[in-house]
């Protein structure tokens, strides 16, 4: 009997270790913050908060079509937080991730409306040349980090804008004159039906890219959980000496997770024209990038948490749509929140804590010594 | 078509468009220098300046007059600042986190601002912002080449010159520079010598804000008399170019902001000639790379190697 109990405390005990206790205390307190900080926004905006909840709520589930277009905005994060996942984890600053996604983009476009191959085939080869085209991108930062010892959080920065102009200037100069395609905006021709991807649900544009997303982030879960493989990417994250002392490749580890997360952000660009745009269009991502990045870090850097947090993000965003239609509310209320959400969750609490607990205690220390003092004067 | 492209190109309208365009990097950029040479890893310059327009728009409308308007973008550059010294240098956030949730929020932020003051989105326009005056300084008067260039300009622009100034001797010849200087270059000997890097890195911070916030007031206040979604177009990260470029000495920053503006004008003028202007705009992100390269190929060792 004892011995059960005893096997049930230490059960209990390993799924409340400290480390769960503070992530969930972190993810509550920032919950809370964001919860009322938001109350105050929107009661600001001359509404109630709760109807604005229901709101979003009703549009990101209420219906088929809602439900689509959740998994629909779900998609491009899974991939980007994917990618950022892999780099972040193995201390690999790849703040370009917008930029492979926009090579990759115009790549799969160009693809997707060029060639005539089967259908079944051509997605593949759409997104897998998408992927190609993001690692080529991101191998100039690779290089430049490892030859020169040049930080890859400037390069790959700095090349996101390259990427932007670059694809603006090949559809704008070469495949709009070529195509004879006469529009205002700077967009390539539609990809052809065989390079689409099949509808999830009818009448949206929610598309198999959903179920990439997710295969994706299951190889790198089990990468990281499974393989000796991931051991070592997550060494040279943590621990470079440690990992280089242990008998890492370190040049050859470095190189892969550029790779892997190059390649990954290529193909959220290459998802985003087969299965949601069907074509290249000019600054299409707006954010996906960064919010990729930002959705890694609220997961920290889990992949089965980035696939709820995702979920989350894609269900706020086509929630705060429809808000905007049956509120005067404005749907960049929702953005700013999911903003303050990851600065909230970006807080340190336990450094705090200790921090305050320090303090204190030193306080105690300072008074039982000064009292000490004075019983011995006193005596 | 070969040669008149070239004439705009030397052309002295083009050479004062970059002169007026220079202002706000240049402003902003120096607040920057400080900011980036004691490494608070802040790249959320976009953030800043969004809001230093806003909020100068802001403050002219409601007071009648562009100083107050600079005023008000300063203290919001301020107090942006403050909280993230707050979040990254007390709370131990990330502070490339909190870099980019700033950068990200920041159009959320002036746009919710837009629609519930002004109820309106996009642009909002109103001679009630009211804008700086242009200035006539007659010394330039009679020649015609210094009346084009340096005249009817508004005040920020030649303040922008002076501040780069004073940026270069605080900088370079007050121990407060000596000081700053090396809590960028090893904060651990700095802290060893009696240097309060703490403090200094907050310092350099709040100097950044206030900066950039007047760097962003220079868009609605110069003679446009608006303000519009996103106004600030990657002009922030422009600021981040100029000051990783000239490697945050403020003279050289100064030069490759001149530079900057001067390749920004140039696409205005010559986008109309059919010219593909994706290209010169590359030009500025591109020279990072060649800059960075140039300086890590002194420290090239021939092989691949990673230092911890």
């Amino acid at each position: 009997m004892k011995e059960k109990i005893n096997q049930v405390g230490r059960v209990i005990n390993k799924i409340f270790n400290p480390e769960v206790k503070i992530s969930a205390i972190r993810y509550v307190f920032s919950f809370i913050g964001v919860m009322i900080v938001g109350a105050v926004l929107i009661a600001a905006q001359g509404e109630d908060p709760i109807y604005a909840v229901k709101a979003i709520i009703k549009g990101a589930f209420g219906s088929m079509t809602a439900l689509g277009n959740t998994i629909r905005w779900a998609t491009p994060s899974f991939l980007t937080a994917a990618a950022a996942l892999v780099a972040f984890k193995s201390g690999v600053v790849n703040l370009g991730i917008e930029g492979q996604m926009y090579v990759g983009a115009l790549t799969a476009a160009i693809i997707g409306y060029s060639l005539d191959l089967p259908n079944g085939v051509h997605q593949v080869v759409c997104i897998l040349l998408a992927g190609i085209a993001g690692i080529l991108w991101v191998i100039p930062s690779a290089l430049m980090r490892l030859f020169f010892n040049i930080n890859e959080f400037i390069t790959t920065m700095m090349l996101n804008f390259v990427a932007t102009l670059l694809a603006d200037f090949i559809v704008l100069w070469i495949i709009i004159p070529q195509t004879g395609e006469t529009t205002t905006t700077i967009r390539t021709p539609s990809i052809l039906d065989s390079a689409k991807l099949p509808n999830l649900i009818k009448g949206t544009s929610s598309s198999y890219g959903f179920f990439i997303g997710l295969l994706v982030l299951l190889i790198i879960y089990v990468i990281f959980k499974f393989t000796i493989k991931g051991y070592e990417l997550k060494q040279v994250g943590e621990n470079l000496r440690f990992g280089k002392v242990g008998g890492v490749n370190i040049i050859k580890t470095f190189l892969s997770i550029f790779i892997i997360s190059g390649f990954i952000s290529g193909i959220a660009g290459g998802v985003e024209v087969t299965g949601g745009y069907n074509r290249y269009i000019s600054r299409f991502s707006a954010t996906m990038g960064w919010e990729g990045i930002m959705i890694a870090r609220i997961a920290a850097q889990n992949p089965i948490a980035i696939v709820v947090v995702s979920l989350v993000w894609g269900a706020l965003k086509t929630g705060a749509m429809s808000m905007e239609r049956v509120t005067s509310l404005n749907r960049l209320t929702v953005n700013l929140l999911q903003m303050l959400f990851v600065l909230f969750i970006a807080i340190d609490y336990e450094g705090i804590y200790t921090s305050i607990k320090n303090r204190i205690m030193k306080k105690k220390e300072v008074k039982r010594l000064m009292h000490e003092q004075e019983s011995t004067q006193q005596s | 078509m070969f040669s008149e492209v070239l004439k705009w190109c030397v052309n002295i309208t083009t050479f004062a468009a970059a002169f007026r365009l220079s202002a706000p990097l240049i402003i902003g950029a120096i607040g920057g220098c400080f900011n980036e040479s004691t490494s608070t890893g802040n790249i959320a310059y976009e953030c800043f300046m969004l809001t230093g327009a806003f909020f100068g728009a802001y403050g002219s409308f409601l007071f009648g007059s562009p100083y107050y308007g600079s005023l008000a973008a300063m203290v919001s550059g301020l107090v942006l600042a403050g909280i993230y010294g707050l979040l990254v240098f007390e709370f131990n956030c990330n502070a490339m986190i909190v870099s980019i949730a700033y950068n990200s929020g920041a159009w959320a932020l002036t746009t919710l601002l837009l629609t519930s003051i002004w109820g309106v989105r996009g642009i909002y326009v109103d001679p009630k912002i009211v804008s700086y005056p242009n200035i006539t300084i007659s010394a330039f008067e009679n020649n015609h080449v210094l009346d084009v260039l340096f005249n009817g300009n508004i005040i920020l622009v030649y303040l922008a010159y002076v501040i780069a100034i004073i940026g270069y001797i605080v900088m370079y010849k007050t121990p407060f520079g000596l000081r700053l200087r090396g809590v960028g270059i090893n904060p651990e000997a700095s802290q060893a010598a009696g240097v309060n890097v703490h403090r200094y890195r907050w310092i350099c911070l709040l100097i950044m804000g206030v900066f950039m916030g007047l760097a962003g007031s220079y868009m609605p206040l110069s003679g446009l008399s608006m303000f519009a979604e996103n106004m600030t177009v990657g002009r922030g990260f422009l600021v981040l170019t100029a000051i990783l470029v000239g490697r945050s000495n403020p003279i050289k920053v100064t030069l490759v902001a001149l530079l900057f503006a001067y390749s920004i004008s140039l696409t205005l003028v010559l986008s109309t000639y059919g010219i593909p202007t994706q290209l010169m705009s590359m030009l500025p992100y591109l020279m990072v790379l060649i800059v960075l390269l140039s300086a890590g190929l002194r420290s090239f060792k021939g092989t691949a190697d990673l230092s911890a």
